[in-house]
């Protein structure tokens, strides 16, 4: 499953989770966006209890977006223990988004 | 979304045009994209000399043999230019700008390209550089802009992107006479590099430098590793196996685009052989 998340509760929610957490950065007008999010939602899933997953909209959370320097969506970033450990841009078959996320796991 | 296609084909050279009439012998439901020329390379030819069966053909009269072969068993093309190709898992979108097509298996034919990528290009993609301006202008809202135009059609995108950033510069890549929004500046100039640190922060020319919060580079063909999200390469070429398999399941190429000797045999070679196991895969699925 992938919640939405929102300015107000990121940091709390990055830093306080016990497993690595996913953060798929996305807008309404963003094509391929609309192609990742049932891609992550289904990787969300298979990976369900090794990762959190949670979905930012760019445009309703401007603070978050800048804080992260977001220069093109989607993209989606890996946190462990509060930091960013990884991000790719753009859109990535099931198996290629699964093999990243696993060196974290 | 309706209809599904078995195969879509993305290319009308030789590799592109083989795989269609072998897939469609067997009875599957395909859908080619191309131009109606064929191919520019094939047009190009003065005179062609080992095409087995055809000795001493010009490359508009080979055109014109593929024409007539393909336009008797029934086959369209259909003159569009894909965006992007995204692999879902049990089928492929295939989006021409606003539009989606849907395919089970996906054959890439789409020859190979010669403009080299910008100094920079790579390296600054998605921490500045993108490929697509009407998708990402949202995110450039109050800031200064940099489009790197190879075509036309990269003038309207530039006058989109003016509507929301603080600044437009446009760098032509090409001569003809420009049609752009009168605040929009236009740069005639040799680009050396993009450059920045973490993310972009200028384009360097050869006679100055523009200071700029993102780059579109707007170009004819896209690199199939852009055209594919996922795609794995090696060497400039798509890689394959002896069945033209990429790393994608149900995704094939065949062609220039997955490596030399660039020839027409070779190329409608491994086109029937891309479409034969596409048909493998779409009937064990
Ligand atoms: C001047 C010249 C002379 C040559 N002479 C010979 C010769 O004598 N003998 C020989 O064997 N070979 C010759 N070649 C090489 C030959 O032309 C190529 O090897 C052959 O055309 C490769 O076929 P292909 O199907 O892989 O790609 P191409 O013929 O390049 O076709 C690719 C097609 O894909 C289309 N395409 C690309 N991207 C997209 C997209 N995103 N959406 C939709 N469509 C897309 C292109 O518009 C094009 O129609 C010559 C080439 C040139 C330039």
């Amino acid at each position: 499953m992938v919640e939405e998340i929102k300015d107000q509760d990121f940091s709390q929610s990055i830093e306080n989770a016990p497993t690595p957490v996913v953060v798929d950065f996305w807008a309404s007008w963003c094509g391929p966006c609309k192609m990742l999010s049932p891609v992550i939602e289904e990787v969300s899933d298979e990976l369900s209890g090794k990762a959190k997953f949670f979905k930012l909209n760019v445009d309703e959370n401007p603070v978050t977006a800048a804080q992260f320097k977001i220069a093109s969506i989607p993209t989606v970033m890996v946190f462990k223990n509060g930091n960013m450990v990884d991000k790719f841009v753009g859109f990535r078959p099931k198996d290629a988004i699964k093999d990243a996320l696993e060196k974290h796991i | 979304m309706s209809n599904r296609y078995d195969i879509a084909i993305v290319g009308s050279g030789p590799a592109g045009l083989s795989a269609a009439i072998n897939a469609k012998i067997r009875n599957k439901n395909i859908i080619i994209f191309g131009s109606s020329e064929l191919s520019g390379k094939l047009i190009k030819a003065p005179k062609i000399d080992n095409y087995l069966g055809l000795p001493d053909i010009t490359g508009i009269q080979l055109k014109d043999r593929f024409q007539h072969h393909v336009a008797n068993m029934g086959i369209d093309i259909t003159y569009e230019r894909i965006n992007t190709i995204y692999a879902m898992g049990q089928y492929f979108g295939i989006a021409v700008n606003e539009k989606m097509y849907e395919a089970s298996a996906v054959i890439l034919a789409t020859g190979i390209e010669y403009t080299k990528a910008l100094k920079g290009e790579e390296e600054f993609l998605g921490r500045g550089v993108g490929y697509c301006a009407t998708c990402d202008a949202p995110l450039y809202r109050g800031k200064i802009v940099t489009i790197i135009g190879y075509n036309k059609e990269a003038e309207a995108e530039a006058n989109y992107v003016n509507e929301l950033a603080k600044k437009t510069y446009y760098i032509p890549m090409y001569r003809e006479s420009l049609n752009l929004n009168e605040n929009v500046e236009i740069v005639r100039d040799k680009v050396v590099e993009i450059s920045g640190g973490n993310k972009v922060e200028k384009v360097i020319l050869k006679s100055k430098e523009i200071v700029t919060d993102g780059v579109f580079v707007l170009k004819d063909s896209i690199a199939p590793d852009k055209l594919v999200p996922g795609l794995i390469m090696e060497n400039g070429h798509i890689k394959v196996d002896m069945n033209m398999k990429t790393n994608i399941e149900g995704c094939f190429a065949a062609g220039d685009c997955v490596g030399k000797p660039y020839q027409y045999m070779k190329a409608a070679g491994q086109g029937q052989v891309a479409a034969l196991n596409a048909v493998f895969y779409i009937d064990k699925n």
